[in-house]
């Protein structure tokens, strides 16, 4: 009776646990809506480096030394720290790699210093190295890396604080065979020199069956962290000129309807809506499906980063397929850059910690920044284990995947532009609510228009 | 010789608690108030005191106003829903229908899924799942994503925290029933009442205790819901569906305006203790013993 009595006792309790654990490791399942392209990826296919040769000269004052560092690339953490133990066996200095995990990469890098630990080296974007730069980064005007990759370069005040780890790219991706199965001959990308032309493309494709050609992804980092910063980053095609553009939105000195580029680039976004694979119901778009259907052939084009490499080969797309990116297109004047050039520019900044950090941390933390530039196995480790475009030009290796070699062979044929607009840190947050609205068709271009000029003058303030 | 072993007494069992609660609450609430009359970014070394000018920041965004409004939507709607369904879920599981121990387990293991999880969960149900159910049975509620419509994203929500919350509730309800005098039921019975007599004049007067708890769980629970709302619907469409807590966190740590998101913290914190404190006070008032 007493066993039946524990039985009947322990039951729901053994069932409760059961469907617990049940919903615990469904959760580990891949269900699919990774929202942003920073998931894992380098697990498989680790690269062959050959180490057998390195004329690098280490410092051996600085064996034993420890250095942190954070990262906020996460589908490159694998490889970094393949990199950090690599380095470490050949220069005696420790190097660990920290993830960000679920934090922002500020917000983590913040709370790092608050505690009193924060890493020698830091990964970081722009808009963080700008607020971090003055007090708490290490300045490396004088670093000798700093000709070898002079354009890609932030400063600030004329003063260097950061180092730039990769070049990044974006622009309209193209699956080739898709377009070429379609429409039974050659697809040459090379063709195409205007929106007018990629309406034409379109609208064949649409004949030929492909009845929806474009991937629209509605993350708010896409469509305003990525899309609507070509408002201010076409300009004149520089950074300096983004940062004109944007102080003139703040000071009231410009109007949208008198700035040809909104218009531009609004007609671009609105025939990637009106082809948009997911025009049914745009804001439920799932971002690693986008990557299926391009992967599929099910549509020919998906506005996206060299970033977005990872999801198309865990969606099926091989190395060797030709995918490459188009110019985001600008109106139809065949002679305007935007329609032959794609923007590329470095992205991921990597400083060093001055507040805490000792001087043989900081020493560590350079040599290991040299290395990556000057060594034949950082150069190698840096392209082929980590998937990186490096932004300095005497690194020899080229890039494996087709969007980063893509853009890498557009940098070396000066097909591509470098402008980098820093803008403030909740713009993608903010603006990308209000392009997300437009892409629903819940607002008119002028009530864009108007969410545009209302934030930039709020930054005024 | 008393008192110094009560004092003894203090040290050893009192003072470490007090030290710890003090370390981790008093004095961080202190500070965290010290930081709304700040410009501190978070990092710098330096805050220079600017009164109450992040209080005139809280007053002028409009988004945090907006969110508060929603949060109070939300919080009546989950509040209402979880209490009853958790009291007539207890009621039920109290009456000794077969299976009711399995049932109870049932119903609270939601609860043993962290927000985050859940959110997750119902993320791809809402988007995936009921997509799909749409598309093959043709069934319109269904066909676009929930997550993709503000009234529908918002009542997505409310569901799940109903989903899972209830479960919570419904044990302390149940602990309420199980400790409720069965004479006084037998006497009304007796007497010739009427089961709605019986519940609003004798169950609801009694269990008042379990509802004073539930009720400022749940209002507590739901006024700074922050995780089922970041993985469920992370403010979309648009920011939507962005309630206070999550206002709170972006407008510190993405607009990095901390002494803006602190003050607005501040402001929310007051608004739940009001509610919470007023909440108590008049069901306390209401409580009865057989």
């Amino acid at each position: 009776m007493s066993n039946y009595r524990c039985v009947k006792k322990g039951l729901p309790l053994l069932l409760s646990l059961a469907v617990t654990a049940g919903l615990f490791s469904g959760c580990g399942l891949r269900f699919g809506f990774a929202s942003d392209p920073d998931v894992p990826g380098n697990e498989e296919g680790k690269a062959v480096i050959d180490t057998s040769k390195d004329d690098f000269i280490y410092d051996d004052s600085l064996r034993g030394t420890k250095i942190t560092m954070l990262n906020s690339k996460a589908e490159i953490q694998v490889a970094l720290e393949e990199m950090g133990r690599v380095f470490g066996e050949l220069s005696g200095v420790s190097l660990e790699v920290i993830p960000c995990g679920d934090d922002t990469p500020y917000t983590k890098v913040i709370n790092m210093y608050n505690s009193g630990t924060p890493p020698t080296l830091a990964i970081l974007d722009l808009t963080d190295i700008e607020a971090l730069s003055s007090e708490k980064a290490l300045e490396l005007t004088n670093e000798e890396w700093v000709k070898e990759c002079s354009e890609y370069v932030m400063d600030f005040d004329s003063k260097v604080y950061s180092f730039p780890l990769c070049i990044e790219g974006r622009g309209i991706i193209y699956n080739k065979k898709a377009i070429e199965d379609t429409l039974g001959e050659t697809f040459d990308p090379d063709s195409l020199h205007s929106l007018d032309d990629f309406r034409a493309l379109l609208e064949r494709l649409t004949a030929a069956g492909m009845e929806t050609p474009v991937s629209l992804s509605m993350e708010n980092w896409s469509l305003a962290g990525h899309q609507l910063q070509y408002l201010y980053e076409t300009y004149d095609g520089t950074s300096d000129g983004a940062a004109q553009v944007t102080s003139m939105l703040s000071d009231g000195s410009i109007s949208l309807s008198d700035y040809d580029r909104f218009d531009q680039l609004l007609d671009l976004f609105d025939t990637l809506k009106e082809y948009n694979v997911a025009r049914l119901d745009p804001l439920g778009a799932d971002y690693d499906e986008m990557a299926i259907d391009l992967a599929d052939g099910k549509t020919a084009f998906w506005f996206n980063g060299n970033w977005a490499w990872p999801n198309l080969k865990e969606a099926g797309a091989d190395a060797e397929d030709e995918y490459g990116f188009l110019p985001y297109f600008m109106g139809s004047d065949e002679n305007d850059y935007t329609n032959t050039k794609i923007q590329a520019s470095p992205s991921k900044q990597v400083m060093i910690d001055k507040q805490y950090a000792t001087e043989d941390q900081q020493a560590a933390a350079r040599e290991f920044l040299n290395w990556i530039v000057y060594s034949n196995v950082g150069q190698q480790m840096l392209v082929d284990s980590c998937d990186i475009i490096p932004a300095c030009r005497n690194n020899p290796n080229e890039p494996a995947d087709p969007l980063s070699r893509d853009i890498y062979n557009k940098i070396h044929e000066g097909l591509t532009f470098n402008a980098a607009a820093i803008v403030p840190s909740d713009h993608w947050k903010v603006l990308g609510d209000a392009m997300q609205m437009y892409l629903a068709g819940r607002s008119s271009r002028e009530e864009l228009a108007s969410s545009i000029l209302q934030y930039w003058a709020e930054q005024k303030n | 010789m008393r008192s110094k072993k009560k004092f003894k007494d203090f040290c050893i069992f009192g003072l470490p608690g007090i030290f710890f609660f003090a370390a981790v609450v008093i004095v961080p609430f202190v500070y965290g108030i010290y930081l709304t009359f700040t410009n501190w970014n978070g990092v710098s070394a330096s805050k220079d005191f600017t009164g109450l000018s992040n209080f005139a920041g809280v007053f002028s965004d409009s988004a945090f106003w907006q969110s508060l409004l929603l949060t109070f939507k939300y919080v009546i709607l989950v509040v209402i829903l979880v209490n009853v369904i958790a009291f007539l879920l207890a009621y039920l599981l109290t009456r000794g229908i077969r299976g009711q121990n399995f049932f109870r387990a049932g119903f609270f293991t939601p609860n043993l899924i962290g927000g985050i999880v859940l959110g997750y969960i119902w993320q791809f149900v809402f988007s995936r799942v009921f997509v799909s159910i749409g598309d093959f049975t043709g069934f319109g509620l269904f066909k676009v994503s929930w997550l993709s419509d503000p009234n529908k994203a918002f009542l997505a929500l409310v569901l799940v925290s109903v989903w899972q919350l209830t479960g919570y509730m419904i044990l302390i309800y149940v602990a309420g029933f199980t400790g409720m005098n069965e004479d006084v039921l037998e006497a009304a019975d007796i007497d010739g009442a009427t089961g709605f007599q019986k519940l609003k004049n004798i169950i609801i007067p009694m269990m008042m205790p379990s509802i004073t708890i539930c009720l400022f769980l749940t209002l507590s629970r739901a006024f700074m819901v922050y995780d089922v709302n970041l993985s469920l619907t992370a403010g979309a469409p648009y920011g939507t569906t962005e309630m206070a807590a999550m206002h709170v966190y972006e407008k510190a740590f993405t607009s990095r305006l901390y002494g803006v998101g602190q003050a607005e913290a501040l402001i929310l914190f007051i608004i739940v203790a009001c509610v919470s404190g007023l909440q108590v006070y008049l069901t306390k008032r209401k409580e009865v013993e057989a």
